[in-house]
């Protein structure tokens, strides 16, 4: 019991700190008058408005998120070793799995947070940019696609997260972290594209061969264009809620899993 | 016999890798018993915040083993049991000096209630209450370290472990360090501390540490170290260029 109270503490104390730090609402922001720019950007096209306009909202979101998670979660994290304020917490009755997890669940509360915020902006502009073309809205457009479209978008963020989090429990610098996370994101992004590639292709070059090598990395790697929904909110396309459990249970097994991993190296790092 | 409330013993501590091996402490054994106040003395860069940090398993030791209140440290839990004061107290920038203690105290497993009744008082001993509900991010150096003081205490632990308590504070702030350690010897609490400031420590231990390059030159009693006629700092400069001396020749 104690430990979940902990955990609650740490998450709410993180979360509280997040969103009183001016980099979120600066980056909140800014991301808000991008997807407003959605209006500008969407009347270029003379076809597709739709598509483009459900696309360009939720590539926001993914952006906007990736800013935080790399700036404001990274520094939120590195600050507490590198500025010894770690001390203070440890030295009370917290375990390194309750530090890591309240400290990764506070971050998420302030990203989901945040993805609230844009996909509302972003379903405004998308809102009204449909409803002045009328014509391009896609045939089976749902606002419960693009709501499941836009909650996946956060568990992909939750997944990054949740590798940034290991990232930093290892690297001796913060800005090794930062750069171990962005790589392993880029990776992560593309792993599904490899993975075809190499799998449907024999004639794929230097990895030709390599399947059963390319299959262990897309599972070591997260498969995070799993997540991206981003085309079947936009065209509307059947998007079953068992696909969307399965992905909410990849998501979470896959953060604990990487979580555990943190505090397992976490444990024998010296903190001073 | 009581059980002691910290005890180290052939205690060794080396950072950096072989060739660039840093020995910061080396057999380091001490014992303070319930209720005393330990001075912890030694030029910079001696190893006292390292002996410390190892004590709250922030370093973990190469060799030797440490116990507070008969436990060993790192294995059970009795963190509840201590408050620790760290050299350099940093806390949420963003959070107010309220909520960090709260936060504190509730990660010691606090009840809310609990805390509620402690915070004023504490507040008001460190001259916080104003600065109460203000973001820390903005409060000065000395602030800092009395609210790293109330943090120590938020849920009045048994053994205190402090780093450098006086670093940064003005002579009223000083002095009000000093008669919060006096008090809490009175209410029996055991106090290690360490501390450049030998007129304090003169004042308030019963029992002093004095450590340099890493080895403990002198344990034990105050009265016993200070030589006939000379007062704690001829002793100490003393003792430490006798030991200078001695790794020389
Ligand atoms: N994280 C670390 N990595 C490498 N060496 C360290 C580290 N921390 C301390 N040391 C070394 O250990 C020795 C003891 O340092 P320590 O901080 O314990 O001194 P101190 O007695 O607290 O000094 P001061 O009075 O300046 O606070 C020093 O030689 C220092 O260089
Ligand atoms: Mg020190």
């Amino acid at each position: 019991m104690q430990a979940l109270r902990n955990i609650w503490f740490l998450a709410l104390s993180t979360c509280t700190e997040g969103i009183r730090h001016r980099t979120l609402w600066a980056v909140v922001c800014l991301a808000s008058l991008l997807t407003m720019a959605n209006l500008g950007v969407t009347t270029l096209y003379s076809w597709d408005l739709g598509k483009v306009s459900v696309e360009f909202g939720l590539s926001a979101v993914a952006f906007t998120g990736l800013l935080l998670i790399f700036f404001l979660g990274m520094k939120i994290l590195a600050d507490d070793l590198e500025r010894s304020r770690i001390f203070m917490l440890l030295s009370r009755p917290v375990s390194t799995w309750q530090y890591l997890t309240g400290k990764f669940l506070g971050l998420a509360m302030i990203l989901l947070l945040a993805t609230i915020i844009l996909g509302l902006s972003a379903a405004l502009s998308m809102r009204y940019v449909l409803w002045l073309y009328a014509a391009f809205v896609p045939p089976n457009f749902s606002w419960l696609t693009c709501i499941m479209a836009l909650a996946c978008q956060w568990l992909s963020l939750v997944v990054v997260l949740a590798l940034s989090v290991l990232c930093f429990s290892f690297a001796k610098q913060p800005f090794v972290a930062l750069l171990l996370a962005v790589c392993s994101y880029l990776v992560g992004q593309n792993m599904e594209l490899l993975r075809r590639v190499v799998v449907e292709n024999p004639q794929a070059g230097a990895l030709a061969g390599q399947e059963q090598l390319v299959i262990a990395l897309s599972w070591i790697f997260p498969n995070l264009s799993l997540f991206d929904k981003k085309y079947e909110a936009a065209y509307g396309m059947a998007f079953s809620g068992q696909e969307f459990v399965l992905l909410c249970l990849y998501a979470i097994s896959y953060s604990a899993l990487l979580l555990y991993l943190a505090t397992l190296l976490f444990r024998h790092k010296e903190i001073a | 016999m009581t059980i002691p409330a910290i005890e180290i013993t052939g205690l060794s501590k080396s950072f950096g890798s072989d060739h660039k091996k840093n020995q910061a402490l080396t057999d380091l054994s001490i014992v303070i018993q319930p209720g005393e106040v330990f001075g912890f003395l030694g030029p910079n860069g001696a190893g006292k915040s390292t002996t410390i940090k190892l004590l709250l398993h922030f370093l973990k030791p190469d060799s030797g083993s440490l116990r507070i209140l008969g436990h060993t440290v790192g294995q059970d839990e009795f963190r509840h049991r201590i408050g620790y004061l760290s050299e350099f107290p940093f806390f949420y920038d963003h959070l107010t000096a309220r909520e960090t203690l709260l936060l504190s105290g509730r990660l010691s497993g606090m009840t809310r209630q609990a805390i509620d009744q402690r915070l004023p008082m504490l507040l008001e001993h460190m001259s916080l209450t104003e600065a109460a509900d203000r973001r820390v991010g903005g409060f000065s150096k000395g602030m800092k370290q009395r609210l790293g003081m109330a943090n120590a205490l938020v849920h009045d632990p048994e053994v205190l472990i402090f780093d450098e308590p006086m670093s940064g504070l003005d002579p009223v702030g000083r002095h009000q360090i000093k008669g919060l350690i006096a008090e809490l010897k009175q209410e029996g609490k055991t106090i290690f501390f360490s501390s450049h400031i030998l007129s304090d420590i003169e004042t308030l231990c019963n029992r002093i540490g004095i450590i340099h390059k890493g080895v403990l030159l002198y344990s034990g009693g105050l009265r016993d170290f200070l030589v006939a006629g000379v007062g704690l700092e001829e002793s100490f400069v003393r003792i430490i260029e006798e030991a200078n001396r001695a790794s020389f020749a």
